[in-house]
């Protein structure tokens, strides 16, 4: 668990010398900076908000910028922060959003704009349940490896929302730094709320293929995708990262990885699920 | 590279075995490369503390090569990490 606590409005004041990394966006603006304070990390986000996380991740603080909304820092938190936080109380949290199906979890990772949401919510709004549309958190339960469910919501672009969405599902109000939606889970989109034992991780090619296609990662290609696709707050603290890497390589000896391509066109959508679908049970050793 | 160097390996690279490969890998930059069972003991060697020639007698006692073929295999790999800046010369 992790604390949440929201202080009062402040300007950011220079921080000094402590930055230790940044975020830049490929245009050249600062998204996030990086600072170590005396009881944890300082995560500025500029004009937005400054989060301070404990050195145990256990704890979260918010000092927002005056007349940024509570639904921005909300968003901030849910998806920039807090799977940094879990980092740093051991859980592997990873980019990839998660949906049931049978009795289990199925991950699709991949980098932004690869279209993680928009399948994840294509099988939530056609009955399968999702746990996740991003900051997929995992641990292991007596050796087996288990999804946990995270925010029940799911953010889409808007030709997604107008392919996927139904007119009227629950949104959650507009948040001042990106134009996609926030659709909450309830009858239009259905959420797994119990953690679900990990099946299958399904990494996303660039849309290149005319038809789904599948093809089997080898453990060490696994690993480096899955460090690549991975949240991981300090990387100069060698002890921690020494214990990632451990959980990182365990994880990937396990033979559930694949690449994944299929055109990016929603029309094609349900066969895209439904060739999932086959292959999770074609590849499921438990059944 | 020269047969009396000795390896450094800065902090952030890390080495862990995952199938039949060994993966090398530099969190900090995401910098990444695999070895076979051959590189991943020379790898493990190096990482002793040997010197790069003292790599090379523990191969060729352990496997059936030539002098020769250790040597080059040994020079050929630890210029190739260096390169990519998962290895530096202590």
């Amino acid at each position: 668990m992790t604390a949440y606590s929201l202080a009062e409005a402040r300007p950011q004041i220079p921080l000094g010398d402590a930055l230790f990394h940044q975020w830049i966006f490929p245009d050249g603006t600062t998204w996030t900076q990086f600072y170590r304070a005396a009881s944890g990390y300082l995560l500025r986000f500029p004009d937005l908000a400054d989060f301070l996380v404990t050195r145990d991740g256990r704890t979260v603080s918010c000092w927002p910028v005056p007349s940024v909304s509570d639904q921005s820092l909300q968003h901030l938190y849910l998806n920039q922060v807090l799977p940094l936080a879990l980092s740093r109380q051991g859980k592997l949290v990873f980019h990839a959003s998660a949906v049931e199906i049978g009795d289990a979890a199925v991950a699709f990772m991949g980098e932004s704009g690869r279209g993680k949401s928009t399948l994840v919510a294509s099988f939530a709004t056609t009955g399968s349940r999702f746990l996740t549309d991003d900051g997929l958190a995992v641990e292991t339960v007596a050796g087996d490896w288990r999804v946990l469910p995270s925010h029940p919501s799911i953010r889409l672009w808007e030709d997604s929302q107008d392919a996927l969405v139904r007119t009227g599902a629950r949104k959650a109000p507009p948040v001042s730094y990106t134009s996609k939606a926030r659709f909450l889970a309830g009858d239009d989109i259905v959420f797994c709320e119990e953690p679900r034992r990990l099946q299958g991780v399904y990494f996303l090619g660039a849309g290149t293929s005319p038809a789904p296609v599948f093809e089997r990662l080898q453990p060490s290609d696994a690993l480096i995708e899955l460090v690549k696709h991975s949240f991981l707050l300090d990387i100069e603290e060698r002890e921690l990262l020494a214990a990632h890497f451990d959980e990182l390589s365990r994880l990937a000896n396990r033979p559930i990885y694949f690449r994944l391509d299929y055109p990016r066109r929603f029309e094609d959508l349900a066969q895209v699920r439904r060739a999932i679908v086959d292959h999770v049970h074609a590849e499921d050793t438990t059944a | 590279m020269n047969l009396s160097d000795k390896i450094k390996i800065p902090a952030q690279v890390m080495a862990r075995q995952v199938g039949a490969e060994t993966v090398i890998l530099d969190l900090a930059t995401g910098t990444y490369f695999g070895l076979d069972p051959v590189g991943a003991r020379i790898w493990q060697l190096m990482s002793e503390g040997k010197t790069l020639s003292e790599v090379c007698d523990a191969m060729q006692a352990e496997f059936e090569v030539s002098r020769e073929d250790i040597q080059r295999d040994v020079i050929e790999l630890t210029e190739k990490l260096k390169a990519q800046q998962l290895i530096s010369t202590a």
